[in-house]
């Protein structure tokens, strides 16, 4: 691929990342119910090292947490190479911030998307979220 | 309107002890107890009854700073209770002296000349007189012939004044017998002195099982008779809640009985520490007011027992009380022994909790050895003085990016290590919006990749820190995420920082093992709660560098072939190509003088970099290197 070309992508990742992550954020906090859209049907969750296979069990497992308000602190993404995934237009995108869970004062966040275009659609094949604190808490 | 006069000066200066200090005013007792216990029409009554009320309080809050004081002012002005007789103006026959009931419910017991007799023969002859009532004298002390002790009960105390001069001892003599109100100070070195012995007690009074603390009558424990310590002292009952605090954080029943609390100030900054106390007793306590409950409103209290308390008297009918208590213990079901009907609530719960957080997850557990094979060769690498061999980690098209923030409520202050390294470089594409400076900060290609980690700070992670996500598992592609700590080392900080890490790798096959392709890197401070579990399992030496790292898991090896990561200094021809055409776009230096310093570097880029760097500031590159 030449340089222009990949170029292209890394600004589209950015792009995609950009726009992606308000619409998950938004969702997340305030429509929770609409999650399962956000997902590929095998799409994968591991919160906090819980893992939930499944566009539609990810969508209960989200709802059953306690109301979230989320605020991003960095955004960075890329275009995953081609030799993983075989020309199939996909990005990895890494975010960090806060979340407020019930009014509760703001917890240290970190987490991944593997995103891909379905259709037209863009869809997460994989999603990781982890607190940062330490596990026995 | 009270008389002027006298009782006025009374008056204003206990009203301005009151106010101007904590400290060792004279005791003295006032009598005209007007209005306490009856309604709060008036105002100027109710205050009065206030004021007597703390100003006990705060007597009993002295701290004698120098012990031994136990002194004859105390004795002289605390014969309130004749005064007491006078402002009320009732003709008291000749000789009789009432004690009067002190708040505090203490009193000392003073016997001139005791200290002429066996301590052992007056406490039984004590004991004796007063039967059938029993009592323990607490704080015993001999000054000069005086006996002191204290007893905490109105009725032995005003059986054992009744006494006075009534038993003749054998050499003839009667023993006088005084007795005021007053409990025994207590100071803060004692206290401190105290406090392995009073660890001791509150073990013996706790319950692991339920997690409940028996404090109730707490000064007559028999281990603690030398001295006095009382839980209506703010000062004592301080230290106790701060050795709860630190010792059973997860207390969930606490038991205050008998202890005559009446501020419960202080039990509301002691049980900040212990938030999840849902069993609380303070039966016949002193608390006077069901409002006083609103300090320990945060607990989450669904048994409370009152009974006892000057407050449960102030109640029309037990609906009121009820509803006063559920006002401030929404979640009570039993109160005073007795359950109560449950609140009615809502179908959905206030509060739900977050699932608790596991330190892996593998979407495929066939994938669990090469991920620890992988990740423990990695960060072996590392966290070595050369990430050289990490070439052989990296897809020759790999990309990098790193970013960085502090962590909530952590940020740039005086005594946080400053990410300022990384701020360089930090690929934050919300505050970065230039296209090409994202570009440029997207490492590309494994020599430009492992060049840059080179440059990072050196590092030592604690691999037994390190959660592990694997999400993606495929003949493919493999998607991994790790966080965890490492110190930074040689980073020019006093104390190496302990950093926290969440990285992404996207990992592909190659030949016989693994390497990265995608790899995004976030880094941030550890917490101080986190900086206090890191490093807590000693890791296993690191090999020097260079070597192969062994895989450590014995029972690993067997099952699948070393992963490639394992450093080989065999590089191919496309690879040496593409070194020496990095070095020549870095030195600008032509074709065969890149080759040539590559070589004579064997072929590490890092020191091949530096050493030209080192020659061309000497300026002993000669112009035929650069001529292309």
């Amino acid at each position: 691929m030449d340089m222009d070309q990949f170029k292209g992508k890394v600004d589209q990742a950015c792009r995609i990342a950009e726009e992606f992550t308000k619409l998950y954020y938004e969702t997340i906090d305030k429509r929770r119910h609409l999650m399962s859209r956000l997902y590929l049907n095998t799409g994968i969750l591991s919160w906090n090292g819980n893992g939930i296979k499944g566009n539609e069990q990810i969508e209960k497992f989200i709802i059953e947490l306690p109301p979230s308000d989320h605020a991003l602190t960095t955004l960075d993404a890329q275009p995953v190479l081609d030799v993983a995934v075989n020309g199939q237009l996909t990005f990895i995108i890494q975010a960090s911030g806060t979340v407020k869970y019930q009014d509760k004062s703001p917890k240290t966040f970190q987490q991944n998307f593997v995103v891909t275009a379905q259709g037209d659609k863009w869809k997460i094949v994989s999603d990781c979220f982890r607190i940062q604190e330490p596990l026995n808490k | 309107m009270p008389k002027p006069g006298f009782k006025k000066q009374w008056k204003r200066e206990h009203d301005d002890r009151a106010i101007d200090t904590h400290g060792n005013y004279e005791q003295r007792r006032v009598t005209f107890k007007l209005g306490r216990g009856h309604g709060g029409f008036n105002n100027k009554y109710k205050n009065k009854d206030l004021s007597n009320a703390i100003r006990d309080h705060l007597e009993e809050e002295d701290i004698d700073m120098n012990l031994g004081s136990v002194s004859g002012k105390n004795f002289r002005r605390s014969g309130g209770y004749k005064k007491g007789k006078g402002h009320r103006g009732s003709p008291t026959p000749g000789n009789y002296r009432k004690l009067l009931e002190c708040q505090s419910g203490w009193y000392k017991v003073s016997i001139p000349y005791g200290g002429n007799q066996e301590k052992s023969f007056l406490q039984k002859l004590f004991l004796d007189k007063v039967a059938p009532l029993s009592f323990w004298p607490i704080a015993w002390q001999t000054n000069g012939t005086t006996v002191i002790f204290y007893v905490d009960e109105y009725k032995v105390a005003e059986k054992l004044l009744s006494l006075d001069k009534q038993v003749q001892l054998p050499t003839g003599y009667r023993l006088i017998v005084k007795v005021h109100p007053g409990s025994p100070n207590i100071s803060y070195q004692d206290l401190e002195y105290s406090k392995e012995k009073l660890k001791l007690v509150l073990a013996k009074r706790y319950n692991t099982n339920n997690k409940a603390l028996d404090l109730s009558k707490f000064h007559a424990d028999p281990e603690l008779q030398d001295m006095c310590f009382a839980l209506y002292k703010p000062i004592i009952l301080s230290t106790v809640m701060d050795i709860v605090a630190q010792n059973i954080p997860d207390l969930e029943a606490i038991s205050l009985n008998n202890n005559r609390l009446m501020n419960l100030e202080t039990l509301k900054n002691g049980f900040k520490k212990t938030p999840h106390v849902k069993i609380l007793h303070l039966a016949n306590n002193k608390i006077r007011d069901v409002a006083n409950l609103d300090a320990l409103m945060k607990l989450p209290v669904i048994d409370l027992v009152l009974d006892g308390n000057p407050l449960c008297n102030k109640f029309r009918d037990k609906d009121t009380y009820i509803s006063e208590v559920r006002k401030r213990f929404p979640k009570c079901i039993k109160l005073d022994g007795i359950d109560l009907p449950p609140p009615i609530s809502f179908d959905i719960s206030e509060e739900t909790h977050l699932p608790d957080g596991q330190q892996t997850f593998l979407c495929n557990s066939e994938g669990e050895v090469i991920v620890r094979q992988f990740l423990e060769q990695y960060f072996q690498i590392y966290d070595t003085e050369n990430r050289q061999p990490l070439l052989q980690a990296y897809h020759e098209h790999a990309v990098f990016s790193l970013t960085m923030a502090y962590p909530y409520g952590y940020g740039k202050e005086k005594n946080v290590s400053w990410l300022n390294w990384y701020n360089t470089d930090n690929r934050n594409i919300l505050k970065l919006t230039d296209g090409d400076r994202r570009f440029k900060l997207l490492r590309q290609g494994h020599l430009s990749v492992v060049s840059y980690l080179q440059e990072m700070p050196q590092t030592k992670h604690d691999i037994h820190s390190f959660t592990v996500d694997l999400t993606i598992f495929t003949p493919h592609m493999i998607s991994l995420t790790i966080s965890g700590m490492y110190k930074e080392l040689k980073s020019g900080h006093k104390i190496p920082p302990t950093r926290f890490f969440f990285r992404t790798l996207v990992i592909v096959p190659a030949g016989t093992g693994f390497c990265i392709a995608n790899d995004l890197l976030h880094v941030s401070n550890a917490t101080p709660d986190q900086a206090k579990e890191a490093f807590k399992t000693p890791s296993l030496p690191t090999p020097p560098s260079g070597t192969a790292a062994p895989p450590s898991t014995p029972e690993a090896s067997p099952i699948i072939p070393p992963v490639s990561v394992a450093v080989s200094p065999i590089l191919d021809k496309s690879t040496k190509e593409e070194m020496v055409k990095q070095i020549a776009l870095k030195t600008g230096m032509n074709w065969e003088w890149s080759l040539k310093c590559l070589e004579g570097n064997d072929w590490d880029f890092v020191r091949a970099v530096g050493v030209f760097e080192n020659l061309q500031s000497q300026g002993r590159i000669p112009v035929d290197a650069f001529v292309k």
